[in-house]
């Protein structure tokens, strides 16, 4: 299976590349430590002040707000790993050489951000270890439960990503998607405190985010250890946004690539 | 007339498949921006620029093709189009048979492209590393991968510092590599735009009889050398074609070309004398002989004592 060839050399790549940089990924390490560390000191503060708030997910806000912004990074990364993935690759000046070899454009962009991936994985582990050692229980996690939430979210939120990369491929800077999304979910998703404290009205907008759905979903299946049928509310509405974006990411992405290949911009930054 | 038809079709597509590369009345027409409202509007709307217009060429295989032209000829551009990077606005190319818009799979799975970027591989991957990668792309399966990176290795005499990170290599090794790069699917055709322009002469020189000897004479693939190297096209192309404002100007057998110019006439000259334009970047450097320079003979300003074979 040449594509699984193809998907271990892209990583391997990355990891080299990776290896190369060996401050840079001790500093990222060394900064999520510290971002963690705030939390945990701000959750001692709350105590059980936001207890009426935090009850459906656990009642603990340090558990609360370690499983959003752990799963809040598989956002970010993929709204950012495609399009900065051809912009790393213009940059450096690769991306011409893999663009005349017979693998298409969409599976160079889509495999060039596996790194990526695997790289938000290893932080979201890294998360909830620390977590664990700081007195996260998830002793009743439904492991089974949290991957199928995952792997949701990753198609859900990849399919923004692609939106986001077409957008950076023919306007080059300035896509609205990603400082949209990425700023109306760190607002309304969830992801540093319960929905709940925002009125009724505010609410409707963070049920429009996936990303609601996701760090619930994976608060529900760590902490409470919901099953499958309880998480089907956050299975169902993450797989409608799927079924919706993907096909429609990947029309406007090759819309995208035929627009900048007859305007000559493919491999200009 | 179905029959003249229908032979006319079988007739177009066995003349096709007799060259490694034809164009047809191959055009390119990029938009201008001129303010933001353009990338919304259609691109029948907006002003263009014509970077290719009617560019006709034939390429047999085996055939060593060079593409002469000045800076902003539309060199880059052609072979972008070849190469599937860019989408012409109108005509058509194949390469080895194929439609390079409608098969661009094909197409790119018959080529190589050696380009003068340096930066076009990764820095900090060893050599090795990098074959390896890009050799994937190229749908090599594993097993094939390290045998033909290590021949490819081999070929372009750099197996004792294929461990070594890319960013040590001097200029000479890195265009080797990108050789080694472009050879790496067997590819029947093969592009080169400028391959030795980043070259110091001994460099360039050594380059020059590699591509000779090993990848014309040895492996017998068609190329398609795109320079402004007047000395340099001599000394490898067949056959070559003077682009200027993205017409080809002129083609044939280097010999062909200076026929019909004074006798003596040197390469230098027929660049002149189809593009009208000085050709002061085509000095390779190489140290082979003296280049001509000429002030163009239509937009000559008269400050130079410069004749027609140049200084």
């Amino acid at each position: 299976m040449i594509i699984f060839e193809k998907a271990f050399w892209f990583i391997k790549k990355g990891y080299m590349l990776q290896l190369s940089y060996k401050f840079d990924f001790f500093l990222r390490l060394f900064f999520m430590l510290f971002n963690i560390l705030t939390y945990y000191f701000i959750a001692k503060l709350i105590g059980d002040g936001a207890a009426k708030y935090l009850e459906p997910y656990g009642g603990d806000y340090f558990s609360f707000v370690l499983i959003g912004m752990a799963f809040s990074g598989y956002l970010m990364i993929s709204l950012r790993s495609f399009s900065e993935s051809v912009r790393d690759e213009q940059m450096m000046g690769t991306l011409e050489a893999m663009l005349v070899t017979p693998t298409s454009t969409s599976s160079i962009i889509a495999l060039s951000s596996l790194w990526n991936f695997i790289f938000a994985s290893f932080r979201v582990l890294m998360y909830l270890i620390i977590g664990i050692m700081l007195g996260v229980d998830m002793s009743r996690a439904n492991v089974g439960g949290a991957i199928l939430i995952l792997i949701l979210t990753i198609i859900c939120f990849s399919s923004i990503g692609i939106l986001s990369a077409s957008f950076i491929m023919v306007f080059k800077r300035g896509d609205p998607i990603n400082m949209l999304l990425m700023s109306s979910s760190e607002l309304f998703g969830g992801v540093l405190f319960p929905i709940e404290v925002f009125p009724s009205w505010l609410q409707n907008i963070s049920h429009i985010l996936p990303i609601t759905y996701s760090v619930n979903g994976m608060r529900h299946a760590l902490l409470q250890g919901y099953s499958v049928s309880e998480l089907a509310p956050e299975l169902l509405t993450l797989a409608l946004f799927s079924i919706v974006l993907l096909p429609v990411s990947l029309f406007v992405f090759e819309r995208a690539v035929l627009r900048v290949k007859a305007e000559g911009g493919l491999v200009q930054y | 007339m179905i029959c003249a038809i229908l032979y006319g079709s079988i007739n177009s597509q066995e003349t096709m498949g007799m060259y490694s590369i034809e164009t047809r009345d191959l055009t390119k027409r990029f938009v201008l921006y001129r303010g933001f409202l353009d990338a919304i509007r259609r691109s029948e709307d907006r002003e263009t620029l014509t970077t290719l217009n009617k560019v006709n060429i034939k390429v047999q295989e085996g055939e060593v093709f060079g593409l002469l032209g000045p800076n902003g000829a539309g060199k880059s551009t052609l072979i972008k189009i070849l190469c599937t990077l860019i989408l012409p606005s109108e005509g058509e190319a194949y390469i080895n048979g194929y439609d390079v818009v409608a098969e661009g799979q094909r197409v790119r799975e018959s080529l190589g492209f050696v380009t003068t970027d340096e930066r076009s591989f990764y820095w900090r991957l060893s050599g090795r590393e990098n074959l390896r990668f890009f050799a994937t792309l190229y749908n090599l399966p594993q097993s094939a991968v390290r045998a033909r990176t290590e021949e490819l290795l081999e070929v372009v005499r750099l197996k004792h510092r294929a461990d070594e990170p890319f960013y040590s290599y001097s200029a000479g090794m890195k265009q080797q590599m990108a050789i080694a790069r472009g050879l790496l699917n067997d590819p029947a055709v093969l592009f080169m735009d400028e391959p030795t322009r980043s070259l110091d002469p001994g460099a360039a020189n050594d380059l020059r009889r590699f591509i000779k000897e090993e990848i014309v004479k040895e492996k017998g693939k068609t190329i398609f050398i795109s320079t402004h190297q007047l000395d340099e096209a001599e000394e490898l192309c067949d056959r070559l074609a003077v682009l200027d404002e993205g017409r080809i100007k002129a083609s044939g057998r280097p010999d062909e070309l200076k026929s019909g110019l004074p006798e003596g006439s040197t390469l230098g000259d027929v660049f002149c004398h189809y593009t009208g334009k000085a050709s002061l970047e085509g000095h390779s450097g190489s140290g082979s002989g003296s280049f001509p320079v000429h002030i163009p003979r239509q937009r000559g300003r008269g400050r130079g004592m410069v004749g027609k074979r140049g200084w």
